[in-house]
C-alpha cells in the first residue's frame, strides 16, 4: 500500500499527467477534427475548421453525396462477409493445427511447427504474383473468396503460435479427464480447450479482424471490381474521384473510422488484457 | 472382477527408459500405493493404466481383460487428478454427469449415481455450482464423485492430495481411507508421500528409476526393506547408514561399537549397515574419546525428540530419544544398537 | 520379475493410428500452402522468366536481377527505394519505439491514475487504417484547408509551417511520423506487458535499496526488457516492408513528389501493376519481391545471429 499513497510526489504525478494528456490530445485531435467538420457546411469546414458544428455550419450533405453516389452499404457488406469469414477460418483452423502440434506427440513435429510459424517473419504481399497467377488459375479472380482465402493463410501463423503457446498451458489433467470420461480429440478441442481459452482467442479475433477489415493491397490487387469493393478501397475510390469536395470526403472517412472506433471501444478492456496477459509475447 | 494387472511393461521416450519390465498385480478391492521419488516412472504407470499413454512393451489387464490397446474411455477406470481437473465449464453435477452421457447411459441411472455419489460425499449444497466457487478441498471431493459415479473397476489416483494444503490433506487423506472401506473398490494410488503410502496402503510398490525396488505390505518394507534404497526411503525419519567392514563374524563402523553379524551367516568384506532412529540407545560419556559422539543438534517434537550426533569420523546419525531425555547440546555420548533392528546391505545395497 | 500368467486372452494389433491428428492439422496445412507458400515459392520461380511472344514464358536465368541491379533505370528506382525504406525503418526505432517505452514506463507506473483511460486512447491509431490515416494527415497538412498553419500560428509558430508532404526533402520524414503516430500504441503495449511480469518484489527490493523513479527503469526495469526490445525491433524491421498503404493513399502510386517516398512496397506494385507511363510486368515484379524476401531473411539472420544471441534473458 505505501507505494500507491503516501509516497505519491503531487508535483511528480502532475508533470506526468501533463505529458500523458498532451500526448492524449495528439492522438485523438486529428480524428475528432475529421468527425468533427464531417457534420459542416464547405463553408464551415473552411471558414472554422476547430470548432463544433454549430446551427448554420451544421450540415449532412458530406454524408447525402456518399449515400447517393458512392456504394457504401454494398462496400460494408463485402468488408463485414470478408472479415467474418476469414476470421472464422483462422481461429477454426488455426485451433486446430495449434492442437495438432501442441498436444500429440510424434515424429516431425518441430519441423511442421516451424513450417506453420514461418509465415510470421515473410510477408504475404511478397507473393502477391503467385497469388494472382494462382487465382486467375482457379477462376477466382475479383471474388470475396479469393479474398478470404489470402487472409486466412496471412493470418494462420499467427493464430497458430499463439494458440499452441496457450494451449500447452490448459492442465493437461483436464484434458485426461475427459479422455477418460470418453470424450473425442475433437470434442475435447471444441467443448473443452476452446471455451477455457476463450479471452485469448478474443484477443486474438480482434488483432486478426483489423488488419483484414484495414487491408488495401490485396481488395486493390486481387478484387477491385465494384462489386468485390470493401469499405477500405471503396473509401479510398471514393477519396480519389471526390477530392475536391471536402465535405464528401470528410464524411466517408468518418463512415470508416466510427466501426472500427466503436468496436475497439466496446472491446478494448477485453483486448489490452489479453496483450497484458502475455497472450503476445 | 476388479483387478489389474502389469504384464512386463516397459516404456520408452525415443531411447530413454523411463519403466523397466514392471509386472506386478492389485487383486480385486485392494488398495495398492505407488510410491517414489519425482521421475522414478509412477505417474507415468499409472498413466498408462489409464491408456493416457502407451506401453512400448507389455500388456495391462484389467478385470481379465487385455486393455492395452483401448481407449481410456473404455479400460472401465476412473482417475482422480493431483490438479482436480475439473470442467471449469460445467456445474458440480455437469462434471459428475458429462462421462456417463458420453457413454450413453439411461438417464435414470445417471440420475441415481449422481445421487450415491452426492451422498457419499455430502456434495448436495454444491450441485448446482461452477468448480470456479469452490475451495480445493471441495474440489478434489468432486473430482472423486466424479471418478465414483462411473462406477469404474479400478480408482486411479494421482497424487490427489498434493495441491491441498496440510490440514485438509489430512482431511480428505481419511476420506480416501474410508471411501476404500466403504466401497470395497480396487485402487491405485500414486504420491511421492511416503507417510499417505503407509496410512493408505494395503501394500505398497516403491520404484525407484523405473524399476520396481520393492512390493509389501507397509509392516515388511519398513522392517524387511529389501535394498538401501527402500531402506533409506520409508521411515521418517531417514535411516542412518554406514559403511563398515564384515570380518571374523563382527561388523566393524567408525564411531559404532562392534555389531555381531546374524546367526548362520558367514561375510566377511564390506557391508552398509543402517540403523532407524528409535533403534539406537544413548548413554552419557564423560569427554571426547575413540568410541564417543557430540550432540550437535536437539529437534523437539512434543511426543519425541531426534538428537542429531557427529560421530568421530565426522559422520553424523540421528537419534530418538523421548522428550525427557538427559542430554544437551555439546554433550558427548556413546551410541549401543539394539541387534534386531540393524539392517544389513551387500556392496550392490541388497538386503543380507 | 518374470511372473506372467497368461489368463487374459492377449489383445492383439496395434493400436488403432491417430488419424485425428493429419485430420486437426490438414485444413491449417493446406490453405497456408497453397495460398502462402506457393505463391511465395511460385513468386521466386518467375523471377527467372519472362515474356516472350506475347503469352509465352521463357526462362531467362538472372537475366532480371542484372537488369534491377544493373540498368539505370531499374537500380535507380530500386536503390532510392531501398535507402528511403531504411530511413523510414530508422525514424521507427528511433522515435516510435523510444516513445513507445516511455509512455509504457510511465503508464506502469503503480500510483498513476486514470491509465486504463490513457491505454485505451494511446492505442486508437492503430485499430485505424491507412487509408484513413493517410487522409486525414493529409487533409490536416494540406495548405488548403490550413489547420495546420493555422494551429501553430494560434502558438506563435507560424513561420515554421512548410507544406511537409509536398517537398522532397521533408515528404518522407512527415510520412514516417505519421505512420509512427498510428502504431505507436503496438510497442507501448508490449513493452508495458513485459513490464508487468516483472514481479512487484524484485520492484520493492530496489525501493528498499533506494533505486527508484528514473534510476529504477534504467537500472532495473530496462536490463529485463531488452528482449521484448528486441522482439519489437524485428517486427518494426519486417513491419516496413509491409509500408505500401501510407504512401500509396497519401502521394499517390508514384510516390509524390518524385519518387521522395518511394518504398520497396510502392516499387513492386508500381513495376508489377504498371502506371500510365509503363506497362506491368509480373516477371520484375517477383524479381524485386525475391530481392525484397532476400533483404528480410538477411535482416531476419542478422538479428537472430548478431542481437538476439547477446541478450540475456532473465529468469524471472
Amino acid at each position: 500500500m505505501f507505494r500507491t499513497s503516501a509516497r505519491q510526489n503531487p508535483l511528480r504525478s502532475s508533470a506526468l499527467h501533463l505529458v500523458l494528456i498532451v500526448y492524449t490530445l495528439i492522438c485523438v485531435a486529428p480524428i475528432l477534427l475529421i468527425i468533427m467538420n464531417s457534420f459542416k457546411s464547405r463553408r464551415g469546414i473552411f471558414g472554422a475548421p476547430l470548432e463544433f458544428p454549430r446551427g448554420e455550419t451544421f450540415s449532412l450533405e458530406g454524408y447525402e453525396t456518399v449515400f447517393t453516389i458512392g456504394n457504401f452499404p454494398l462496400y460494408f457488406q463485402n468488408s463485414l462477409i470478408v472479415t467474418i469469414v476469414s476470421l472464422l477460418l483462422t481461429v477454426v483452423f488455426g485451433a486446430m493445427a495449434a492442437f495438432a502440434l501442441s498436444e500429440y506427440r510424434y515424429r516431425g513435429r518441430e519441423i511442421l511447427t516451424l513450417y506453420m510459424i514461418l509465415g510470421l517473419m515473410v510477408p504475404i504481399r511478397l507473393g502477391t504474383v503467385g497469388i494472382l497467377n494462382m487465382m486467375a488459375a482457379a477462376g477466382i479472380s475479383n471474388t470475396l473468396t479469393a479474398l478470404i482465402l489470402v487472409y486466412t493463410a496471412q493470418h494462420l501463423p499467427l493464430a497458430i503460435f499463439v494458440m499452441s503457446e496457450l494451449m500447452r498451458q490448459v492442465s493437461d489433467d483436464l484434458k485426461n479427464a475427459a479422455r477418460i470420461d470418453g470424450l473425442s480429440e475433437y470434442r475435447i478441442l471444441f467443448r473443452l480447450v476452446m471455451p477455457v481459452m476463450r479471452p485469448a482467442i478474443a484477443t486474438i479475433a480482434v488483432f486478426t479482424m483489423i488488419p483484414i477489415w484495414n487491408d488495401l493491397w490485396f481488395p486493390l490487387v486481387l478484387a477491385p471490381s465494384e462489386e468485390t469493393r470493401t469499405v477500405t478501397l471503396g473509401a479510398q475510390f471514393f477519396i480519389g474521384q471526390f477530392v475536391t469536395n471536402w465535405s464528401a470526403v470528410l464524411a466517408a472517412l468518418s463512415l470508416a473510422i466510427i466501426p472500427m472506433l466503436v468496436l475497439y471501444m466496446l472491446f478494448s478492456r477485453q483486448i489490452i488484457r489479453g496483450i497484458t496477459s502475455g497472450a503476445v509475447k | 472382477m476388479g483387478e489389474l494387472a502389469f504384464r512386463n511393461i516397459t516404456k520408452r521416450f525415443d531411447k530413454t527408459e523411463v519403466l523397466r519390465h514392471i509386472d506386478f498385480q492389485i487383486e480385486d478391492g485392494e488398495f495398492v500405493v505407488i510410491v517414489g521419488p519425482s521421475g522414478c516412472g509412477k505417474s507415468t504407470l499409472l498413466r498408462i493404466a489409464a491408456g493416457l499413454e502407451d506401453q512400448s512393451e507389455g500388456q495391462v489387464i484389467i478385470g481379465g481383460t487385455d486393455v492395452s490397446l483401448a481407449p481410456p474411455a473404455k479400460r472401465a477406470i476412473a482417475m482422480v487428478f493431483q490438479s482436480y481437473a475439473l470442467y471449469p465449464h460445467l456445474t458440480v453435477e455437469g462434471n459428475m454427469s458429462l462421462g456417463l452421457k458420453q457413454a450413453r447411459t439411461p438417464k435414470d441411472v445417471i440420475k441415481e449415481r449422481i445421487a450415491e455419489a452426492t451422498r457419499i460425499l455430502a456434495l448436495e449444497p454444491y450441485l448446482k455450482r461452477k468448480p470456479g466457487q469452490l475451495s480445493g478441498g471441495q474440489r478434489q471431493r468432486v473430482a472423486i464423485g466424479r471418478a465414483i459415479s462411473r462406477h469404474p473397476q479400478v480408482f486411479l489416483f494421482d497424487e490427489p492430495l498434493s495441491n491441498l494444503d496440510a490440514a485438509l490433506r489430512d482431511q480428505v487423506r481419511m476420506e480416501i481411507a474410508d471411501l476404500h472401506r466403504r466401497l470395497g473398490a480396487t485402487m491405485l494410488y500414486v504420491t511421492h508421500d511416503q507417510v499417505e503410502a503407509m496410512t493408505l496402503a494395503d501394500r505398497i510398490v516403491v520404484m525407484h528409476d523405473g524399476v520396481v525396488q520393492q512390493i509389501g505390505t507397509p509392516r515388511e518394507l519398513y522392517k524387511t526393506p529389501a535394498n538401501t534404497f527402500v531402506a533409506g526411503f520409508i521411515g521418517s525419519p531417514r535411516m542412518n547408514m554406514f559403511q563398515g567392514q564384515a570380518n571374523s563374524g563382527v561388523i566393524r563402523a567408525p564411531g559404532l561399537p562392534p555389531l555381531p553379524l546374524p546367526e548362520g551367516t558367514a561375510l566377511s568384506g564390506p557391508v552398509t549397515v543402517g540403523l532407524r532412529a528409535n533403534g539406537l540407545d544413548l548413554h552419557p560419556a564423560p569427554g571426547a574419546g575413540a568410541d564417543t559422539s557430540e550432540v550437535v543438534d536437539i529437534d523437539y517434537l512434543g511426543n519425541v525428540c531426534y538428537l542429531r550426533l557427529t560421530l568421530p569420523d565426522d559422520a553424523t546419525m540421528v537419534v530418538e530419544q523421548r522428550p525427557d531425555h538427559p542430554f544437551s547440546l555439546g554433550d558427548h555420548v556413546t551410541v549401543t544398537v539394539q541387534p534386531e533392528e540393524v539392517h544389513l546391505f551387500d556392496p550392490e545395497g541388497l538386503r543380507i | 520379475m518374470a511372473t506372467t500368467d497368461h489368463t487374459a486372452p492377449v489383445a492383439t494389433g496395434k493400436r488403432p493410428r491417430r488419424w485425428h491428428i493429419p485430420l486437426l492439422l490438414a485444413p491449417a496445412a493446406i490453405v497456408y500452402t497453397l495460398v502462402m507458400i506457393w505463391p511465395l515459392v511460385d513468386s521466386l520461380r518467375l523471377s527467372f522468366f519472362d515474356e516472350g511472344a506475347p503469352g509465352e514464358r521463357i526462362f531467362v536465368g538472372l537475366q532480371n536481377y542484372r537488369a534491377l541491379f544493373g540498368s539505370d533505370l531499374w537500380w535507380g528506382q530500386f536503390w532510392n527505394a531501398l535507402v528511403n525504406n531504411f530511413e523510414f525503418f530508422a525514424i521507427h526505432m528511433l522515435v516510435q519505439n523510444p516513445i513507445g517505452i516511455a509512455l509504457a514506463a510511465i503508464l506502469s507506473l503503480p500510483a498513476l491514475r486514470g491509465k486504463t483511460v490513457y491505454r485505451t486512447i494511446f492505442f486508437i491509431p492503430a485499430v485505424l487504417s491507412y487509408v484513413i490515416v493517410g487522409f486525414v494527415w493529409r487533409l490536416i497538412l494540406s495548405p488548403t484547408w490550413g489547420i495546420a498553419p493555422d494551429l501553430l500560428d494560434r502558438i506563435g509558430l507560424g513561420f515554421l509551417y512548410q507544406p511537409w508532404l509536398g517537398q522532397t526533402d521533408t515528404a518522407l520524414i512527415t510520412l514516417s511520423l505519421i505512420s509512427v503516430w498510428q502504431f505507436i500504441g503496438i510497442p507501448m503495449m508490449l513493452i508495458y506487458a513485459a513490464l508487468l511480469s516483472i514481479p512487484d518484489e524484485l520492484i520493492e527490493a530496489a525501493e528498499c535499496d533506494g533505486i527508484t523513479g528514473v534510476a529504477q527503469f534504467f537500472k532495473i526495469k530496462l536490463p529485463l526488457l531488452w528482449p521484448s526490445i528486441g522482439i519489437i525491433s524485428i517486427l518494426t524491421f519486417v513491419g516496413n516492408f509491409n509500408a505500401f498503404d501510407l504512401v500509396y493513399v497519401t502521394q499517390g502510386p508514384f510516390a509524390a513528389p518524385d519518387g521522395s517516398t518511394d518504398l520497396l512496397g510502392t516499387f513492386l506494385f508500381r513495376t508489377f501493376f504498371g502506371s500510365t507511363s509503363q506497362l506491368g510486368d509480373p516477371y520484375m515484379g517477383a524479381t524485386i519481391a525475391t530481392a525484397m524476401f532476400g533483404i528480410i531473411v538477411i535482416g531476419v539472420l542478422l538479428y537472430l545471429f548478431g542481437i538476439q544471441r547477446r541478450l540475456t534473458y532473465y529468469q524471472m
